[in-house]
């Protein structure tokens, strides 16, 4: 069993094999992060394989200074970036929410999920540092690499989405007590 | 841990997705046709010696140097041909004044006899003032 470093180093040597083994951890998790960032399942799918050529191909340039998991979704945050129409990104945070591949996904475990609150809640980019701090467990200086943000933006946002998703937890809290 | 944190965590947890293994095999497939490319190498800021700014620099200063004085440089002045006094009197029209002098010795004169007699009643008057 290599560890992780070692599958670094083998792959930058050259080896696809030693790349898809470090990567096999993380495919299904970018996944479910692209579903939040991507218009559909097809374009989350087609950006996760991106990604990962992308990861591949540049990976001698990878600084082992980073976690490998930090530099892989930055990669994958703007390969999302770039699969979106150019006039949706103008015209800024318009979601198409009957087709949110995400919404989907939570509608089909028919059972209450606070990030299909917090995706009507929180704009795109509050929502992505919510998630890779909760979902994926990123420290607050990764969220900001991976955003590409300051840690004093991230820290601020992280803040505005807890105090959002706080008082939906409390108000949802408060209207189950109240039917009983 | 907080409560809304562990119900984030919970939640994310919830939402499965999985790399089917179709995507699985065109994920595979892909990464076996490309290959890593060699590092980009970044050109250092400074990549070249300090000798290199000072001797841009003096040959900047030199060639302005050199442009002033081509600029300047006193220019051989040709020789112009001796200026002939103009005729100015020639030139000018002459104007026939109709004019007579001026009678002034008779008035200058009145005034200072009426200056001296002034003078005088002026002195008689201080003397029989102080009693001489």
């Amino acid at each position: 069993m290599q560890t992780e470093t070692q599958l670094v180093e083998a792959a930058q040597a050259g080896s696809a094999d030693a790349f898809a083994e470090l990567v096999r951890g993380y495919r299904d998790r970018l996944l479910r992060f692209l579903l939040t960032r991507c218009a559909s399942d097809a374009d989350a799918e087609d950006v996760l394989q991106d990604t990962l050529i992308n990861a591949f191909r540049y990976i001698r340039s990878y600084d082992p200074r980073w976690r490998f998991s930090t530099w892989l979704y930055r990669i994958a945050i703007r390969n999302a970036a770039n699969s979106r129409p150019q006039e949706l990104l103008e015209l800024g945070d318009l979601r198409d929410e009957e087709n949110d591949p995400l919404l989907q996904c939570i509608a089909d475990s028919e059972t209450e999920n606070l990030w299909a609150s917090a995706r009507h809640l929180l704009n795109d980019e509050v929502f992505a540092a919510m998630w890779l701090r909760y979902a994926e467990d990123m420290s607050v200086n990764d969220i900001a690499t991976a955003l590409d943000r300051s840690v004093s933006w991230t820290k601020v946002n992280l803040m505005r989405g807890r105090r959002a998703l706080d008082a939906e937890l409390n108000a949802t809290e408060d209207r189950s007590k109240a039917y009983g | 841990m907080d409560k809304l944190a562990n119900r984030l965590r919970r939640d994310a947890d919830r939402i499965e997705v999985t790399v089917s293994e179709e995507l699985e095999r065109r994920l595979d497939a892909s990464l076996q046709a490309a290959t890593p490319q060699d590092e980009i190498v970044r050109r250092p800021k400074s990549g070249r010696p300090a000798l290199f700014w000072w001797a841009s620099s003096l040959t900047g200063i030199a060639a302005a140097a050199a442009v002033i004085v081509i600029v300047n440089i006193r220019q051989p002045q040709e020789e112009l041909p001796p200026a002939t006094p103009a005729n100015i009197v020639a030139a000018v029209p002459v104007i026939d004044w109709k004019t007579e002098s001026a009678m002034l010795t008779g008035p200058l004169q009145q005034e200072l006899e009426d200056l001296q007699s002034d003078i005088r009643k002026a002195e008689r008057q201080v003397r029989e003032d102080i009693g001489l």
